[in-house]
């Protein structure tokens, strides 16, 4: 029955690409307004699981602790937006890569000393027992992840299309200063994007945790092929990075299965380094015309 | 000058002198461990400044090839029996050329992406060390002798003397390569990439070249570094490395031999602050009253933003907390790392040595060495006898934005040795041409022959190289380079000296060679006595004329123009022109791209006028403006033929 194997591996590798899609997703995000992205963005997602941890320990009811979460890495994403981002991108400079690095080591300690070093398991109400679909096994905490993830992708979607301000974060992503001078301030939707950059984060933490449990270290691989993902999917389509993770996460499980689980990374890394070399601007990206 | 020798090498001398001697006194085994690892992370950053530094890219692999080297030399003594001289040999070669294999396809790229792909690399170099066990031993570690140098074991102080000579060797070449062409055109292509491209030095080889030149320099370190701990282990060269190495750099000094051996410096010690709890409060109390001192001066004189001048404080004030607070400062490692760098990347992004050289620059006033006579002008640009045929030829010619055509079938006969002039509205597609024929963009259609030979397409470097030389309609000097400098860096035929020779200091007599030619040019276009002053304080005027004189020293066949006297006061547009004619006199054939038609009258021999991407007409200037359809291009067609609307001739006085 090695079809059928395969077919299983295949699924439960995309369901957990969607993950790395929706990471990749906040890097789209903050990349549309301003041109950056957090470098330590998987810091984010560690530190929000773990705080949405640290309220279901509180005794919170299950659907209190997702808003709460969500919040806290929205106030997170600001955090890093004003102390790492604000002034490089004032002073129009590269500034933010090393700044948000920085952020995010401060962030690993913090969480380490905090919460300690160890992985911990993450309750949820939802439960690991798989359905039978199609011939493969899913759990619920797969479809949850599903579910999730489109969700909220569809929700930012549909807020930009539909809202006056999600019409001028699509303003300033489309040109910063013609969207200036129409009055949209951009340092505005600049601060917005990060927040919800952050929210996004703080949700794939939460979805993530009851899966692979939580820990310093639980983002560092994610954001490694969240990066990977936004680089291949190029970092302006939000329909590309949930295609380019289903396809990695499938890659990367029946490349584990195959060569080794030492060698699971490798598919994510190598498939960069190629996009990076065959299509700069990304499988989904546009090609930019130089101006002199 | 003489100054200048004993303040600049003196310091130099005198450091390394000192270095070499300090083992005598210092017996100490675990002091001569410290001082190894300064030598050996000087060399590190020194390489790492390259990327970091010079091509002002972050990059994030260099840990990644500290362990490449290591291992590389490792195996290389254990599989292949190699000596000390042969391993670190291999590690270099190594690591220069995977260096250069990630640079080819990462550095197509800028920013977030290239240091997107150097910290992929990271990942995959570390998890291709754990798991080639075949080679590596995995993650128990691969254990490395170290064989004996020439018929001699080496001591501990011996192994020292011979990284400390490395570093030396290193700091030497370094310093050759970085005030020879090279340098310069490390600078330039960090001001614009894209005139570095159109003045036929090559962005992109020069960033792979770099990087590789770094990576090969962390693979020398990786070596020394596998001899001087006689053990690896994969664990060690991964990201949090990577971010230390970023510190020592940023804090030493970007762009400073000097910054990378004191930020080794910091690398090597950081350990040792961490684990001695009061040297630790000690550092962080300096570090907060600096931060207060700068902080503080920084906002009376208004030259910080609040957030530049406050957050430092609030850094510096939370590590003097902490190291008070908490028991155990091996603990929070990382958050101490990140609150000293995050101090140092917003409070001084200079690093401290970028602060010390300004301020002794302005202390000692060293003058910089004297400059050589300027050439003579028929050597740096000799004059072209009257020329036959065709210089340049355009045939049937497109380009296409998506729907828009931009030039649709154009045809264009440029005779040599004339100033051919190319009019049109707005939007009429004369700079796309500009565009296409410097390589900008690749036609859609059409052929183009400079002196009969098929001109490369696609590629200002290519067609830099094949003669084609420009100006820029939006300046595009290397604003932080000296007008001398951004005329040295363009120059063709000068720089012979062959890579290994640069390194060597073999490069000091085509320099002062690369001097006297760009002074003539300076010369040429008025500029001779402002040779030192840096583009980006000339006036507006002088900024064009040196983009003119950049532009020659390029010796090129065709010289394109575009807008050479845009927004330039009158005065000005007299020497433009007359700058203009002299070039003319020399028999080099000119393109003129001008909305000046006065201008265009005096100087052009022949017209070309455009209109949506098609020639309309074509002739004498006089001709050009009579033709009724350049009238209608301009002015529209609701008044044809009028005689007293004619928007070209002068208007009849009163009304």
């Amino acid at each position: 029955m090695p079809g059928s194997i395969i077919a299983q591996m295949a699924v439960s590798g995309a369901l957990m690409g969607l993950v790395y899609a929706l990471i990749a997703y906040g890097f789209q995000l903050t990349y549309a307004t301003s041109k950056s992205l957090n470098f330590g963005q998987g810091e984010l997602v560690m530190v929000s699981a773990f705080f949405s941890l640290t309220l279901i320990n509180l005794g919170l009811p299950y659907l209190l602790v997702i808003p709460g979460g969500l919040l806290f890495g929205a106030l997170l994403g600001l955090a890093v937006e004003r102390t790492g981002v604000r002034l490089a991108l004032e002073q129009k400079s590269e500034g933010w890569i090393l700044l948000t690095i920085i952020i995010g080591l401060f962030l690993f300690s913090f969480a380490e000393n905090i919460w300690g070093r160890d992985d911990r398991p993450f309750p949820t109400p939802i439960p690991s027992t798989p359905v039978h679909v199609l011939g493969v096994d899913v759990t619920w905490l797969e479809i949850s992840v599903l579910v999730g993830v489109l969700a909220v992708m569809g929700l930012i979607e549909l807020f930009k299309r539909r809202t006056l301000l999600g019409k001028a974060v699509e303003a300033v992503a489309a040109d910063r200063d013609a969207a200036e001078l129409m009055g949209i301030s951009a340092t505005r939707t600049v601060v917005l994007s990060y927040a919800l950059s952050g929210g996004v984060a703080a949700l794939a933490g939460i979805l993530v945790s009851p899966i692979t449990t939580v820990g310093p270290t639980m983002a560092a691989s994610f954001v490694l092929k969240a990066f990977s993902v936004a680089v291949v999917a190029g970092l302006e389509s939000g329909f590309g990075v949930v295609l380019i993770g289903l396809f990695l996460g499938a890659l990367e499980s029946l490349a584990s299965f195959y060569i080794g689980s030492g060698w699971r990374e490798a598919p994510g890394l190598l498939l960069l380094i190629l996009a990076l070399a065959v299509r700069p601007t990304g499988v989904f990206g546009k090609a930019v015309i130089r101006k002199v | 000058m003489l100054k200048r020798l004993l303040l600049v090498r003196g310091s130099e001398l005198a450091m390394f002198t000192l270095l070499a001697v300090l083992p005598l006194f210092v017996t100490s085994s675990y002091a001569l461990g410290l001082l190894t690892l300064l030598a050996i992370y000087g060399i590190l950053l020194i390489g790492l400044d390259v990327t970091v530094g010079y091509l002002g890219q972050v990059n994030l692999a260099q840990a990644a090839f500290l362990g490449l080297g290591g291992y590389a030399a490792g195996i290389g003594v254990i599989r292949l029996g190699l000596g000390v001289p042969m391993a670190i040999v291999l590690a270099t070669l190594v690591c220069t050329v995977i260096g250069a294999l990630l640079a080819l396809p990462a550095l197509r790229l800028e920013g977030p992406q290239f240091a997107l792909a150097t910290l992929s690399f990271t990942a995959l170099t570390t998890m291709v060390l754990n798991e080639w066990e075949h080679l590596t031993l995995g993650a128990q570690g691969l254990p490395v002798p170290r064989p004996p140098l020439l018929g001699f074991a080496l001591t501990s102080r011996e192994f020292y003397w011979l990284c400390m000579l490395l570093l030396a060797l290193v700091w030497m070449a370094m310093r050759n390569l970085l005030s020879s062409q090279w340098g310069r055109a490390f600078e330039a292509l960090r001001d614009s990439p894209i005139a570095t491209d159109a003045m036929g030095v090559g962005t992109y080889r020069h960033k792979v070249a770099g990087f590789a030149l770094g990576s090969g320099l962390g693979g020398l370190a990786g070596a020394l570094y596998a001899f001087n701990f006689q053990y690896l282990q994969p664990t060690v060269f991964v990201y949090e490395l990577t971010v230390i190495l970023l510190l020592g750099v940023v804090l030493g000094g970007r762009k400073s031999l000097w910054g990378a051996v004191v930020g080794a410096a910091l690398v090597a010690l950081l350990p040792n602050l961490l684990s001695n709890k009061f040297l630790f409060q000690a550092f962080s109390a300096a570090g907060l009253a600096v931060a207060l001192f700068a902080g503080i001066r920084g906002m009376t004189s208004r030259r910080l933003r609040a957030f530049q001048a406050f957050s430092p404080i609030v850094a510096t004030a939370t590590l003097l907390g902490g190291s008070l607070l908490v028991k155990n400062t091996e603990d929070w490692r990382k958050a101490i790392f990140a609150l000293m760098l995050f101090s140092v990347v917003v409070g001084l992004p200079e690093g401290l040595m970028g602060f010390a050289t300004s301020f002794l620059a302005r202390l000692f006033r060293v003058e910089p060495p004297p400059l050589p006579a300027p050439s003579s002008l028929d050597a740096v640009l000799p004059a072209r006898p009257a020329g036959t045929g065709d210089a340049l030829e355009i045939r049937d010619l497109k380009r296409w934005f998506g729907g828009v055509k931009a030039v649709d079938g154009l045809t264009i006969r440029v005779k040599a040795g004339s100033v051919h002039g190319l009019i049109g509205p707005n939007g009429s597609g004369k700079s796309t041409v500009v565009n296409v024929v410097s390589g900008l963009y690749t036609p859609t259609e059409g052929t183009m022959l400079l002196g009969g030979k098929a001109l490369p397409v696609g590629s200002l470097f290519a067609a830099a190289r094949a003669g084609v030389a420009r100006t820029f309609q939006n300046l595009q000097l290397f604003s932080g380079m000296t007008a001398l400098e951004n005329v040295m860096v363009a120059l063709r035929g000068v720089y012979r000296v062959p890579l290994p020779l640069v390194l060597l200091g073999f490069a000091r007599r085509e320099e002062r060679r690369a001097q006297a030619d760009a002074l003539a040019l300076l010369a040429f276009v008025g500029l001779g006595d402002q040779a030192r002053k840096p583009a980006k304080d000339l006036t507006y005027g002088a900024q064009r004329f040196l983009e003119i004189a950049r532009a020659l020293a390029r010796r090129p066949e065709v010289l394109i123009l575009d807008e050479p006297a845009a927004g330039l006061a009158h005065p000005d547009v007299v020497k433009q022109v007359e700058i203009i004619r002299k070039i003319h006199q020399r028999g080099i054939t000119i393109i003129l791209i001008e909305h000046h038609m006065d201008v265009v009258t005096e100087l052009c021999d022949v017209v070309t006028a455009l209109d949506g991407g098609k020639l309309i007409a074509e002739g004498t200037p006089a001709e050009v403006k009579r033709h009724p359809k350049v009238v209608e291009a301009y002015l529209g067609s609701d008044a044809p033929g009028d005689p007293d609307t004619h928007p070209l001739a002068p208007e009849p006085a009163g009304g």
